[in-house]
């Protein structure tokens, strides 16, 4: 399973391409608990199902065992235990079952199936015995298992059409895409996944597309299911927010529960991608796979993100090498709680090792996976999340068996491997989800060195590997280094000489480093090279735009939509730019049509709002910022200016209402706190007034106009005092300040 | 080295005839005989509705027997379980699409006949006289190694090589490894 993250070239601004690879998935957890009361029989007592063996299973089993089950069979009545007694004694001893690959003792793993030697030589004397029931009426009782969601799912996706898997043949790989429906961003605390017939599913990922890309990719097959495991391109989107959740679903994980404080998130316009592992049963399935997600309001507090070790670019294999051995280390550049991993290979993988060397050199072990089986992979989630300091150094080695012996080989004789996304191809992957911790509070987003480790790793690994180095140059300019960055383009264009996307990508960085004609000159360059680059027809529009040179932009935006796909941006952008021109009729033709496109595009239906708000057409203007809001109920100029229309039509409480919501999604916005502030005292609610007042010029200090407001304020409020001193302020910060001082004059003397 | 197995000599119409020691059809109807005068071959497929990997055979074992019809190899699903009743086996064979001629093994005749343990599990017998010599038992293929491991594609497929050298009259070559899947449940543990 590679998934790829390719930052995505930024229509507007500049974005991380993202890497290839990667599989999200979640902390596992457990739904049913059921209580642990085995009794180990004396040797001398008889072992009977009711006493030892109906808890046994009970606690280990029938998560999966039970009627309707992930598991091919119940195990929850005596009768069913009989029935398949032999089996149970035989992969407990193997210790097959309960699935759980990591060797004990090296890593503490929340949900460690693990029978205890006792359990195993209980069942095996109890199958020799003949299987004694024991008083049946004296067993623990069964736990109950429901068949339907867990809880009262917030949103139940559905795959668009059934998926049918074929009676017979090998496991099969498909990815199937599930769009996110919500005009609203959700974030979500947990998941579930009923891929349908749980039994043929050996284990699913889930992987958020921001931006369709795999739609796109797959215009014409999306809806009927895509076979493979190739997720090579899908953009991590416009902003630099990386992955950071293991998406994951194996038969005994009911429900995948985040963590406190670190629900993911959906934007309206991604897709979720479930990319299914299935196996054959002897008849045709039909996969109609659904995905519960249970929202919660309270926005994510920590940021955790997936990074990977990895070694694919060495992974040349011999035919008949049996110990054929692989290693990667990872710097990490920053205190960091290590939640969990995801080791990775395919069928040739034997033994997977990780451990982290700590800044003392301390060697802790990580995880352990002696007899490798990529049939029942998973995530394994820390029971305590383990605390890696700045300078760790984390490792992977990773051995293969490519020979004969091997039963799990594709090739039969075995033939040479090298890496690639077809199960038949190997793969030498560890991911890690960990949680940037002691970072300085007003400092850099954490993860943007994280990333940079991660980029530089790879790229020392892979010199010319346009991925690492375009990603190096997203997280420059992120950072504010746009020059840097654009050393860092000029150099992949070297490599690459006219790859679109930093040609691209190079004219956002320019643009941030103030260099604006060359911005201007590259993005022409780009399209002159590439007709159909959409996103520098943009941009170049949106430059010409700010620099005035509106007639260019207003061609540009004429081509976009000659040339491109139809987009509402493109119309909605022309449009702005007639409105500029004082051409608001053709404007507004220009944002209804892009509401034809779209009928959520925020800057039309803005921008509509907007201009009926100048013309004084207030019920018109309250109609479009209404809905703009909800369809962009993030957008906080929406919320602020549709404050105004509200006020304007007297309905002082909704504009309040307006600005509070505006103000909790952006509470350091001076201006937004400013405008309550009017609004509040316009209500007469002068305290409160003062209150927003003051939180704005705690953010904007040096805002005259924002002092002489507050001792109006104050003045209104009989605060004479504070209001005098408000003034004096205003006229310290601006001498000239002509209002401020008849203010002060009017105030009786102290 | 493949070896004959000549020391199991078996009579189907030796068996005693009582009805109640026959395996029977989905209708109830005892089954007399596997397979018509002049056939090269019965193939016997030991089944069980409930068991995971004996499904999984179920399209291998159909194409076989489509394969091999005509050149006089007779194939039966057999259900031997206990709890696989007429109407739990009709079912099963609906969805699994299951077209080749089913036996109900209710008293165990033929597992008897064929010493097999588990599902799946084949037997290959060609006439002897008027009796029937079982010349292969033992898995279908070696996709599975034991519970648990499995090869992602099988690498010999032992009963069809079986099938193959009866037609050419040709020794037949036994199972390469123990059969995996589910214990055929006793009638009188």
């Amino acid at each position: 399973m590679n998934r790829g993250r390719w930052l995505q070239v930024k229509r507007i601004q500049s974005g991380l391409l993202a890497l290839s690879i990667i599989a999200l998935l979640s902390a596992a957890i457990h739904g049913q608990q059921t209580p642990h009361s085995q009794i180990p029989a004396p040797a001398s007592s008889p072992v009977t199902w009711s006493k030892n063996i109906a808890p046994i299973l009970y606690k280990n089993c029938t998560t999966c065992h039970h009627p309707g089950g992930a598991g091919p069979f119940s195990l929850l009545t005596y009768q069913d235990a009989t029935r398949w007694a032999p089996q149970i004694a035989n992969v407990t001893q193997s210790r097959y079952m309960p699935p759980w690959l990591p060797e004990h003792g090296y890593g503490d793993f929340k949900d460690e199936l693990r029978l205890s030697e006792q359990d195993i030589a209980t069942i095996a004397r109890w199958v020799k015995e003949g299987t004694p029931s024991g008083d049946l009426a004296a067993a623990m009782p069964a736990p109950k298992y429901s068949s339907g969601w867990q809880g009262t799912p917030d949103l139940v996706l559905t795959i668009p059409r059934a998926y049918t898997l074929a009676a017979a043949g090998t496991d099969a790989y498909v990815e199937l895409v599930l769009p996110y429906p919500l005009k609203q961003t959700h974030y979500i605390r947990a998941m579930e996944v009923h891929p349908s017939n749980p039994q043929v599913v050996h284990h699913a990922d889930i992987i958020v597309d921001p931006d369709q890309s795999f739609r796109h990719e797959h215009p014409t097959d999306w809806q009927d299911g895509v076979p493979g495991m190739e997720l090579d391109q899908i953009d991590t989107g416009k902003d630099f927010d990386p992955p950071g959740h293991f998406l994951f679903w194996k038969p005994d994980t009911p429900v995948l529960v985040e963590p406190e404080g670190m629900p993911w998130k959906l934007d309206p316009g991604n897709d979720l991608i479930l990319d299914l592992h299935l196996k054959p049963t002897g008849k045709p399935e039909a996969i109609t796979a659904q995905i519960a997600l249970y929202f919660t309001d309270t926005p994510p507090i920590y940021h955790p993100m997936l990074l990977a070790l990895e070694r694919d670019g060495a992974l040349d294999i011999p035919p008949g090498d049996a110990n054929f051995v692989v290693e990667d280390s990872l710097p990490i550049p920053l205190d960091v709680q290590l939640f969990g991993l995801y080791p990775h290979a395919h069928y040739l993988g034997k033994r997977l090792e990780a451990w982290a060397v700590l800044p003392n050199q301390e060697k802790k072990w990580l995880i352990l996976v002696p007899d490798w089986d990529i049939d029942r992979q998973a995530i394994y989630t820390y029971r305590k999340p383990i605390f890696l300091p700045a300078g760790t150094i984390v490792h992977m080695r990773f051995v293969y068996d490519n020979s004969a012996k091997n039963v799990h080989n594709p090739h039969s004789p075995p033939i040479r491997v090298l890496s690639g996304n077809r199960s038949e191809d190997e793969m030498a992957h560890l991911w890690l989800q960990v949680l940037p911790v002691n970072s300085p509070p007003n400092g850099p987003d954490p993860r943007l060195l994280l990333e940079m480790a991660w980029m530089q790793t790879w790229l020392k690994k892979d010199p010319g590997n346009l991925k690492p180095l375009y990603n190096i140059g997203s997280v420059l300019d992120l950072e504010g280094k746009s020059k840097e960055a654009v050393a860092v383009d000029e150099h992949i264009l070297q490599l690459y000489p006219g790859d679109e996307r930093t040609l691209n990508r190079l004219g956002v960085a320019l643009e941030h480093s103030g260099d604006l004609k060359q911005a201007q000159g590259v993005f022409e360059q780009t399209i002159a090279a590439h007709p159909d680059a959409c996103d520098a027809r943009l941009n170049l529009g949106r430059l010409d735009f700010e620099g005035n040179q509106v007639g260019d932009a207003e061609q540009q935006f004429r081509l976009m939509l000659e040339k491109c796909p139809p987009e509402a941006v493109a119309e909605s952008g022309l449009g702005v730019v007639l409105a500029n021109e004082g051409r608001e009729d053709d404007a507004k033709t220009e944002f209804q049509k892009a509401l034809r496109i779209d009928p959520d595009d925020l800057t039309a239906l803005y921008s509509l709002g907007d201009l009926a708000l100048k013309e004084n057409r207030i019920p018109e203007a309250e109609t479009y910022l209404e809905a703009a809001e909800k369809a962009h109920p993030e957008d906080t100029d929406t919320r602020a200016t549709l404050a105004e229309a509200y006020e304007q039509s007297g309905r002082l409480n909704d504009a309040i209402t307006q600005l509070r919501s505006a103000i909790k999604m952006a509470p350091a916005n001076a201006e937004l706190h400013a405008l309550l502030s009017q609004t509040l005292a316009s209500s007469g609610e002068l305290q409160q007034a003062i209150t927003e007042q003051k939180d704005a010029l705690r953010l904007q200090p040096n805002d005259a106009d924002g002092w002489n407001n507050l001792g109006m304020e104050e003045a209104s409020a009989g605060l004479l005092a504070e209001a005098r001193q408000a003034f004096s302020h205003a006229l310290q910060l601006d001498p000239g300040h002509t209002q401020a001082r008849e203010n002060l004059q009017r105030l009786p003397p102290s | 080295m493949p070896a004959f197995i000549t020391a199991l000599l078996l009579m189907l119409a030796a068996v005693p005839a009582t009805a109640a020691g026959l395996a029977t059809d989905l209708s109830g109807q005892p089954i007399t005989r596997l397979a018509p005068a002049g056939s090269r071959a019965v193939v016997l497929f030991f089944a069980a509705s409930d068991c995971p990997i004996s499904n999984r055979y179920v399209p291998e074992i159909q194409q076989l027997a489509t394969e091999f019809a005509s050149a006089g190899v007779y194939t039966w699903f057999v259900y031997p379980n206990p709890g696989d009743n007429a109407k739990v086996v009709r079912a099963h064979n609906v969805a699994y699409a299951i077209n080749t001629r089913t036996a109900l093994d209710t008293n165990q005749a033929l597992v008897k006949m064929a010493h097999v343990g588990v599902t799946p599990e084949a037997a290959v017998f060609v006439p002897n006289g008027d009796q029937w010599r079982e010349v292969y038992r033992g898995r279908i293929d070696d996709r599975y190694i034991n519970l648990g491991n499995q090869r992602p594609a099988p690498t010999h497929h032992d009963l069809e090589d079986a099938i193959r050298a009866v037609l050419k009259n040709q020794p037949v070559p036994q199972s390469g490894g123990p059969p995996v899947g589910c214990s055929i449940i006793p009638l009188n543990p």
